[in-house]
């Protein structure tokens, strides 16, 4: 029995999955916090301990993330892009695009039949496009970011949010509180305004169906609406989301010598 | 890797990258040359030359836009910008004087601006042709440069004749086989040469003392010459870099620590500098002409619509390349125009290819390490 | 009309051609609309129809009889009818980054989905590219010339720094012969010299009445504001060199002549009268009317519109084809910024402001970069204040409607207190 793991060792979160096999045996995600070496290690040891593993049992581990070349104990370090692609792959090997949005950036990525990376573009420099878009218009709203999703299901007519920049759309946001718009309708805005902005990055790349979406955003049933409609695309969720990355991680580190 | 010889020749393109503002003050107070600047590749260095002076090519500036502001819109790219930030602050106030050949939009405001708030240089329009394949282009850009050179004659109180003009042509044709020849050993043996180095040998020619380049130059590229046989061969992945103005060296280093190598370029401060040389027994100004109007096309300029598109296909052939990064300074029109078509002329050759913005300061060293790691992956 | 088959586009176009003919009120929206019937039909008829630049010479197109449209007008339709943005953002998934000039943008993703309001423009059998305005267009055109594949003529006129050379003169001129037999090529056929030099005419004669028009609101209270002028500018971009040109602003100018007359201003209560500089925002021209007039402040006149006229001093009514070179390459934005100073020192002289409005563009550089300067040398020689509004002409993501605002009302208070109300 060959068993691997992965660590994607993010800003905000830290995640680990161990595969056996080819079969996921477990995943766990904890906050990094300001160490990243310090967090990559806490949440390999936690899942090995919540799956009886010793150490010695894995085989090869990989790390991926922002945070990839802190840890030593790894056999090898490798992009997040690589790893997510392949982590979809794995999980659905008829995937041939995804979308992920995180806390702070967002990723296109197109693959090719074999699960290789083919094409990708990534947004690290401006908020809008990330969820820290979503989270600075929840703030305004003074709605639970968690409710985003569902409150936006409701809306009758998204308001027209067109600003480029989250500061200045924070404060169109503002202007339609104040003019008295419901709180859903401008929460649809919202969601078409960053949809309209990763859609363009995933156009850009050549996205192809079928779609799946990564990384934390993927929980907002509202956001991948309004990408489905701006894209043209059906849309799929990764039950695995937040942990793609580890996964890909993991299955890369099968093939390592 | 180097013989004590390159090591120290080296050296000294390092050296006077590290502060040109300096280097360029010694020029000037050293032989009491006149110094000018410069911004553009299709600037006539050979005429500044022959006039007795020294073309001193003009970068961006490494520190914050703060004077700059106050005259140019933050949409407009951070070579422009940092230029105007240099002289503003006072860091330029070594030049004699200043030529703006016609480039760009930008560039073309950037002249006016400086000419209106930079005083104590002279201002030389040079207004080229933007049509670089037609006859009557040919004929007007004869009649510019002829018009420079009786301009720049008169701000530096000399003639400049035929003669010193054809032996300042010899110079810089020179100057300009020597970093071709520096390139094909790199492209020949990458692990000649590091990308880092190559990049400090040809920005330093830009700005170095051209008398003392014809010096030091051949003997470094003959000494790696020499090496081309035992030099370590490097196992990494075939790059093509492509883009407008560079001053980047770190992406080189990224680049090679991610698995790859950069064997050739298209950039404007890379082989379009320098690709091209003409020598025949026409009057120099023609000769002049005659190697803007052949030399590869810069996005600002017109030469045909598929011309720059295909001169990429080719050098990624030639040179048996992998893949291409672009790197576009943001805010870079005739770059960005011409992207999408040069894409899709690659994805039609199955040549895989990147884009990255860039600015006066780099993204950060992790954001570039994933993107090339990547793309290497991907190759 | 963006459904209908052409052979019953070209007859429709021939029936209004013929009402309108005979109508003593020429109205625009009638004028441009069998304008555009013509365009898209015009194979029907067994015209070529040309793309050409705004600042493009057109005079030879007409005496050719071919059917002149312009991109830039089309962009600034694209942009006054809110269609802007959906168009940006699919130029950048075509791979065109969102810094670049949103006509062009917006053109080029607009040509591969017939987008629009008028279900896009009808296909050109040449492109005319006149670099006078910006570097931009000779990219732009360049797209278009691989899109469409078809012949694509450049006239490089270089810039003026400081003045016209002698140079550039013999160059241009070079190049309009060269243009010439370009067109002759297109068409098949000679240029008619005398046609050429009547269509001269009649565009110079249509520049004179456009500036006659612009004259009126030096009067107070002027009887139009620039807002206006930014609506009927579109016939002496699109038509100049034909009669229709000269019926329609004759019949502008009367009117105009008519109100000042009676004293009629076009806003109610104008107590401030302001200048315009740089391409109008176009999807918020309504909104930016009414924000002003709330302040009772006029736009009385803008650089922009009178660049269609600012070159008869260089037309030389007997050699029209000659001073073309000059008239076409010392346009507005093709001279220094310096330059350009003086002549918005002349404008507040001549129609008497009390400040300025800049519209700091994104998507024109050559218009925008140097405004700083221009508003310092203002500022200095006639001390008035100068107000700077950063959007962009067409691509409504640019635009920050409560910041603007704030910035308006600031900017009317200092002139409010600087006349003493």
């Amino acid at each position: 029995m060959m068993i691997t793991a992965g660590i994607d060792i993010g800003s905000i979160t830290t995640k680990a999955a161990v595969i056996a096999d080819g079969k996921i045996l477990g995943t766990r995600v904890i906050f990094t916090g300001y160490n990243t070496e310090t967090a990559g290690g806490k949440v390999y040891e936690e899942l090995l301990r919540d799956l009886c593993l010793e150490k010695t049992a894995v085989r090869r581990v990989i790390s991926t993330g922002y945070g990839r070349n802190s840890v030593k104990f790894v056999n090898k370090a490798m992009t997040e892009i690589i790893c997510h692609g392949t982590g979809a792959h794995y999980l659905n090997p008829l995937i041939r695009s995804i979308i992920d949005i995180g806390g702070q950036d967002s990723k296109a990525i197109v693959l090719d039949e074999k699960g290789k990376v083919k094409n990708f573009a990534m947004n690290d420099k401006c908020a809008a496009g990330t969820g820290r878009f979503l989270e600075v218009m929840a703030r305004a709203l003074e709605v639970d970011l968690d409710g985003f999703g569902a409150l936006s299901l409701k809306a009758v007519e998204p308001s027209r949010i067109s600003s480029l920049c989250t500061v200045f759309a924070e404060s169109e946001v503002i202007s339609l509180i104040s003019k008295g718009e419901r709180r859903e309708n401008i929460i649809a805005g919202i969601h078409e305004s960053i949809a309209a902005r990763v859609s363009a990055m995933a156009n850009r790349v050549g996205i192809v169906p079928p779609v799946v979406m990564t990384g934390g955003v993927a929980k907002n049933v509202g956001v991948v609406k309004a990408l489905e409609k701006k894209l043209g695309i059906a849309v799929e969720v990764s039950k695995y989301a937040q942990v793609n990355g580890a996964i890909g991680a993991a299955v890369l580190a099968m093939g390592l010598k | 890797m180097f013989e004590m010889n390159s090591r120290l020749i080296i050296d000294e393109f390092y050296e006077v990258l590290k502060d040109p503002s300096a280097y360029g003050r010694k020029i000037k107070e050293g032989g009491r040359r006149k110094v000018v600047g410069y911004l553009c590749s299709y600037t006539p260095e050979e005429i500044i030359y022959a006039a007795g002076a020294h073309p001193f090519r003009l970068f961006g500036t490494g520190a914050n836009i703060y004077l700059a502001d106050a005259h140019l819109q933050s949409y407009c790219c951070s070579l422009v910008r940092g230029a105007l930030e240099g002289a503003l602050a006072g860091h330029l106030d070594f030049l004699d004087g200043v030529v703006f050949p016609h480039t760009c939009d930008s560039i073309q405001r950037l002249s006016d601006i400086w000419r209106m708030n930079v005083k104590g240089s002279f201002h030389i329009d040079v207004v080229l042709p933007v049509k670089l394949d037609t006859e009557s282009a040919r004929a007007y850009m004869i009649d510019i440069l002829t018009k420079f050179r009786n301009d720049l004659g008169g701000y530096l109180q000399g003639e400049i004749t035929d003669e010193k003009l054809t032996n300042a042509l010899k110079t810089f044709n020179t100057i300009r086989g020597y970093l071709k020849r520096l390139y094909e050993l790199k492209a020949e043996n990458p692990g000649i040469i590091t990308g880092s180095d190559l990049y400090a040998v040809v920005k330093s020619s830009m700005i170095m003392d051209r008398g003392h380049l014809l010096e030091v130059l051949p003997t470094f590229v003959n000494e790696l010459e020499k090496k081309k046989e035992s030099a370590a061969s490097f196992q990494g992945k075939r790059i093509i870099l492509a883009g407008g103005v560079c001053t980047h060296p770190d992406i080189y280093r990224i680049i090679e620590e991610a698995g790859g190598v950069v064997v050739w370029d298209d950039f404007c401060t890379g082989t379009r500098y320098f690709d091209v040389s003409v020598m025949n027994d026409s009057d120099p100004i023609s000769v002049i002409a005659e190697r803007f109007m052949k030399r590869p096309v810069c996005p600002a300029k017109h030469a045909g619509i598929f011309t720059r598109g295909e001169n990429l296909v080719k050098i990624v052939k030639e040179k048996d390349a992998r893949g291409v990064v672009f790197v576009f300074l943001k805010f870079c029109d005739p770059h960005a125009f011409d992207y999408p078509y040069i894409k899709e002329l690659l994805d039609r050759e199955g040549i895989p290819s990147m884009a990255l913005d860039v600015e006066d300061q780099l993204p950060s060293e992790s954001q570039l390490q994933t993107r090339f790691e990547t793309f290497i992956e991907m190759l | 009309m963006n459904r209908m088959p052409e052979i019953m586009l070209f007859l429709l176009a021939k029936i209004k051609k013929f009402i309108l003919h005979f109508k003593k009120k020429k109205k625009m929206k009638e004028i441009m609309m069998v304008y555009y019937m013509e365009a898209k039909s015009a194979r029907v008829g067994g015209r070529k129809v040309a793309w050409i630049t705004s600042g493009g010479p057109v005079e030879p197109l007409i005496a050719m009889n071919v059917i002149p449209v312009y991109p830039e007008n089309h962009g600034a339709m694209i942009g006054a009818s809110k269609m802007g943005v959906d168009l940006c953002e699919k130029s950048e998934s075509m791979g065109y980054s969102s810094d670049l000039c949103s006509y062009a943008r917006t053109d080029i993703a607009c040509a591969t989905v017939n987008g629009g309001p008028i279900g896009g423009l009808p296909r050109p059998d040449m492109l005319i590219c006149c670099n006078n305005i910006c570097g931009t267009v000779l990219k732009w055109y360049e797209v278009q010339a691989r899109y469409f594949n078809v012949p694509l003529f450049i006239l490089d006129t270089p810039f003026c720094h400081m003045g016209y050379a002698e140079e550039s003169r013999r160059y241009v001129r070079r190049q309009l012969e060269e243009y010439v037999l370009f067109l002759e090529k297109a068409c098949g056929r000679k240029m008619d010299h005398d046609r050429l030099k009547a269509v001269g005419k009649l565009s110079l004669e249509g520049q004179r009445l456009w500036q006659a028009v612009l004259d009126t609101t030096t009067n107070r209270p002027a009887p139009m504001t620039a807002f206006d002028a930014f609506f009927h500018l579109a016939l002496i971009v699109s038509l100049r060199g034909t009669p229709i040109v000269i019926d329609y602003y004759t019949q502008l100018l009367e009117k105009m002549k008519d109100r000042v007359a009676r004293g009629i201003g076009a806003i109610p209560n104008e107590k401030y009268r302001l200048l315009w500089d740089n391409i109008p925002i176009w999807h918020r021209t309504r909104w930016l009317s009414e924000k002003l007039a709330s302040h009772n402040a006029c736009l009385v006149a803008d650089t922009y519109t009178s660049a269609w006229c600012r070159s008869m001093k260089y037309i030389d009514e007997n050699d029209f084809f000659e001073s073309m070179a000059e008239a076409y390459t010392r346009i507005y934005l093709n001279i220094g910024v310096d330059e350009m100073a003086g002549i918005v020192l002349e404008m507040v002289d001549k129609y008497k402001v009390d400040g300025i409005v800049m519209h700091s563009n994104r998507s024109c550089k050559p218009y925008s970069l140097g405004q700083y300067d221009i508003k310092k040398i203002v500022e200095r020689e006639r001390e008035i204040p100068c107000l700077i509004i950063e959007a962009d002409m067409v691509d409504a993501r640019s635009f920050s409607e409560s910041q603007v605002s704030t910035r308006i009302d600031a900017f009317m208070e200092i002139i409010r207190q600087r006349k003493g109300d």
